[in-house]
C-alpha cells in the first residue's frame, strides 16, 4: 500500500500544503489524476470515463446534481496540461521534499556555477548553459538540443534495435514509454538542465526526436483524425437482433442476455467516447479499449461474481457449523452408504465390497462423486491434511485386505492412460490427488470406515 | 479485483484514511483480499450520551462503487432513531438519488460518487449526536427522543457501557 501514489504521501514531507494541491489535480470520482479531463456545463471537471458513468447511472452531475448530458461535456485542456506536467515532475519534487534530493540538488547547483566538471562532458554542458541563458536575452534563438536530435536522428535511425529510441539529452537506449520516466528520475543530462528542459516543453519541436524516432507509433509521422464519438442508442425501440447486429457492427462480443448486451454497449459507449476526449499521445486503440472494456466486465459487469460470496464472516466457528450440521452430515453419509452398499450386506469386511454384486453400485457412486468434485474445482487439492489422512486409509487399507487390480472394474467406458501403472503401483498412482483423476477406480470407497466423515472434519469445509 | 474501478477507489480511500484519519474514526478492509467489506470503529461525539462509546461497524460496497453507496450496519446494539434494530443505518447519504424512501431527504443531501468513506462516517458520527427524527428508522428510540430524554440518554448511556463490558 505504501507505493499506492496519494495526496496524503505530501503531508509527511516539508511541504505539507501541496496535498492539497494534488487532491486538486485528482477527480472526485475515481480519485486518480485527472484522465482526459472534462467540463460540465455546471462548471465541475472530471475524468471522461467517471463522468460519463456518472451521467448515464443518473443524469445528473456528481458534484452538484444539477442535470447533465454526456453530449454536453468538453475537455478541459488546461486542467489535462497540468495534470500531466505535474505528474511529470511529482517523483522528482516528492524527493526534494522528503529530502532525499537535497544533497543532490545543492551539488547540481555548484557543479554548474564552478564549472568544475573537466572534458567533453562538462564542454557540453557549459555550452548549454551558455545557450540557455543567452536565450533569455535573444528573442529569436534556435534552442541548441534541436539540432542536437536531428543529427542524432539522421545517424542513428538504422542502429537502434527495433521499438527502442534514444534519450534526447544522454542519449540512452531504451524503450519509448521510458524515456518521460527516465527523463524524471535518473537521466544525469535531465538534471544538469532542469531550465532548459522547462523551457523545451512549450517547444514542440523538441519532442519529436523521440516519437518520430520511434517505429513502433508510426501513427505520429501520419496524424490520424480524432475518432468520433458514438451516438447512445434508444435500447426500448431495439429488439434483441438488432441489438446483437449492433454490438458486432462494433467489434464487441455479442453473446448474453438483453440486458447484459445493453450494458455492454452502453460502457463501450462510455469507453469509446471518453477515448475521444484523450489527447492525441494518450489516445488508446480500439485494441486496448476492448481489454478495457473486458476487465470491466469481469469486475464490474453483470459477468462479475458478488463480492460478498467469498467473504468469509471473522467469526466463522467451521467446528461450531460441523456441530450444528451434524445431523445434515450424518443423514448424508447414512444415505450415501445406502445408495453404495445397496445389495451387500451391511459390515461386510474390505474385500466384499469388492465383489461382484457391489462393483456396480461402487462404480456408480464412484463416478458420480468424482464428476462432483471435477465441477466443485478439487478442494482437497491443495489440502495436504486431508490427502494425508485418505492417503494413510488407503495404504492401511492395502496392507490388510486384498484388493483386486482395478483393471477388472468396468473402467473401459473411460479413457484411461494410466491403467498399466494404476495396476502396477496403485497406493502411489492413486493416492497423489485422489479426486483428480476420474478413471481410478479407489479402493477407499470400499471401505467400512467412515472416510466421509474424517475427510470432512479434517478438511473443514464448510 | 483490485483491478477494478471500485477496487483502486477504495484502495485509494484505505489509504487516504490511514495516513491522513480524522478523529475518532478508524476504518478498513477486513481482509485485504477483499476490499469490497470494510470494518469501522465509530467513537461517540463528546457532550452526547455517546461518549466514551466505541462503536465497530461493516461497510458493504457494491461492485459498481462509487456510482451506488455502501451499506453501513453497526454490529453492536444501537438504541438509535435513525439506526434499526439490526444495526442497519439508515441517513440521506448512504441512499442513492434515485431511491427516497423516506421521501423527505433533499437531493443534494443523498450520495454521490464524490462522497467518501470518510464523509459517511463524519456524517454518521454527526448522527450520533443529533438524530433525525422526521423519518425514524426505529420508532421506539425516536418516541423516546421526543419525549423523554432522560430516559432515552440513560438507555444510551447503559447500551455503552455494556458494550464496553462494564
Amino acid at each position: 500500500m505504501d507505493t499506492l501514489p496519494d495526496s496524503t504521501d505530501w503531508l509527511t514531507t516539508s511541504l505539507p500544503h501541496f496535498s492539497a494541491l494534488e487532491a486538486a489535480l485528482r477527480c472526485e470520482v475515481c480519485k486518480e489524476f485527472y484522465q482526459n479531463p472534462v467540463i460540465t456545463p455546471c462548471s465541475h471537471t472530471f475524468c471522461s470515463l467517471c463522468v460519463r458513468r456518472c451521467i448515464s447511472a443518473d443524469g445528473k452531475c456528481p458534484a452538484c446534481k444539477k442535470g447533465c448530458q454526456a453530449d454536453r461535456l468538453v475537455g478541459n485542456f488546461a486542467v489535462r496540461e497540468v495534470v500531466g506536467r505535474f505528474v511529470e515532475g511529482r517523483e522528482r519534487a516528492l524527493e526534494v521534499a522528503r529530502g532525499v534530493g537535497r544533497e543532490e540538488g545543492r551539488k547540481r547547483k555548484r557543479s554548474v556555477e564552478g564549472g568544475d566538471d573537466e572534458g567533453v562532458y562538462g564542454e557540453e554542458k557549459a555550452v548549454k548553459r551558455t545557450r540557455s541563458q543567452a536565450g533569455r536575452t535573444r528573442a529569436v534563438e534556435k534552442p541548441i538540443e534541436v539540432l542536437d536530435s536531428e543529427d542524432d536522428e539522421v545517424e542513428e535511425v538504422e542502429e537502434l534495435p527495433e521499438g527502442t529510441t534514444r534519450c534526447p539529452i544522454c542519449q540512452m537506449v531504451m524503450k519509448p514509454e521510458e524515456v518521460w520516466p527516465h527523463l524524471d528520475k535518473s537521466c544525469k543530462g535531465a538534471q544538469e538542465s532542469d531550465r532548459r528542459t522547462t523551457r523545451s516543453r512549450t517547444n514542440p519541436t523538441i519532442q519529436s526526436p523521440f516519437t518520430l524516432n520511434s517505429p513502433r507509433r508510426p501513427s505520429h509521422t501520419t496524424p490520424t483524425p480524432p475518432p468520433q464519438r458514438l451516438p447512445g442508442l434508444n435500447y426500448a425501440l431495439l429488439r434483441d437482433t438488432a441489438l446483437k447486429k449492433k454490438l458486432q457492427d462494433l467489434g464487441l462480443p455479442s453473446h448474453g442476455r438483453r440486458d447484459q448486451l445493453i450494458k455492454r454497449h452502453t460502457e463501450w459507449l462510455h469507453l469509446w467516447n471518453s477515448n475521444c476526449d484523450a489527447s492525441d499521445e494518450s489516445r488508446k486503440t480500439k485494441r486496448e479499449l476492448l481489454r478495457d472494456l473486458d476487465t470491466w466486465e469481469r469486475t464490474q459487469g453483470p459477468g462479475a461474481r458478488d463480492s460478498d460470496a467469498s467473504v468469509m464472516r471473522k467469526d466463522y466457528d467451521a467446528q461450531a457449523h460441523v456441530e450444528t450440521h451434524k445431523g445434515q452430515f450424518a443423514d448424508l453419509i447414512a444415505a450415501a452408504r445406502k445408495a453404495r452398499g445397496a445389495k451387500s450386506t451391511a459390515g461386510n469386511d474390505t474385500t466384499s465390497a469388492q465383489t461382484e454384486d457391489g462393483k456396480e453400485a461402487v462404480e456408480k457412486s464412484h463416478t458420480t462423486q468424482t464428476t462432483q468434485q471435477d465441477s466443485s474445482s478439487r478442494p482437497y487439492e491443495d489440502n495436504e491434511r486431508a490427502i494425508d489422512t485418505v492417503r494413510q486409509k488407503v495404504r492401511a487399507t492395502n496392507l490388510t485386505g486384498e484388493i483386486q487390480p482395478p483393471s477388472s472394474a468396468p473402467t473401459s467406458s473411460l479413457p484411461n492412460p494410466h491403467t498399466n501403472a494404476d495396476r502396477e503401483e496403485p497406493v502411489d498412482q492413486g493416492m497423489a490427488n485422489p479426486f483428480s483423476s476420474p478413471s481410478r477406480k479407489l479402493p477407499m470407497f470400499a471401505l467400512p470406515e467412515e472416510p466421509v466423515v474424517d475427510v470432512e472434519q479434517s478438511a473443514g469445509m464448510p | 479485483m483490485s483491478s477494478s474501478t471500485a477496487g483502486k477507489r477504495l484502495l485509494k480511500e484505505y489509504k487516504a484514511l490511514s495516513s491522513d484519519p480524522p478523529e475518532g474514526i478508524l476504518a478498513g478492509p477486513c481482509d485485504e483480499d477483499n476490499l469490497f467489506v470494510w470494518e469501522a470503529l465509530i467513537e461517540g461525539p463528546k457532550g452526547t450520551p455517546f461518549e466514551n462509546g466505541v462503536f465497530p461497524a461493516e461497510l458493504r460496497f457494491p461492485k459498481d462503487y462509487p456510482l451506488a453507496p455502501p451499506k453501513m450496519k453497526f454490529t453492536v446494539d444501537m438504541w438509535h432513531p435513525n439506526v434499526y434494530s439490526d444495526g442497519t443505518v439508515c441517513i440521506s447519504i448512504l441512499h442513492a438519488p434515485g431511491d427516497d424512501p423516506m421521501q423527505y431527504e433533499k437531493a443534494s443531501e443523498r450520495w454521490s460518487p464524490i462522497q467518501s468513506v470518510e464523509k459517511i462516517l463524519i456524517s454518521v458520527m454527526s448522527m450520533l449526536a443529533e438524530p433525525n427524527d422526521e423519518s425514524p428508522a426505529n420508532v421506539d428510540a425516536a418516541r423516546q427522543w421526543r419525549e423523554d430524554r432522560k430516559g432515552y440518554e440513560k438507555r444510551v448511556r447503559d447500551m455503552v457501557r455494556k458494550s464496553l463490558g462494564l
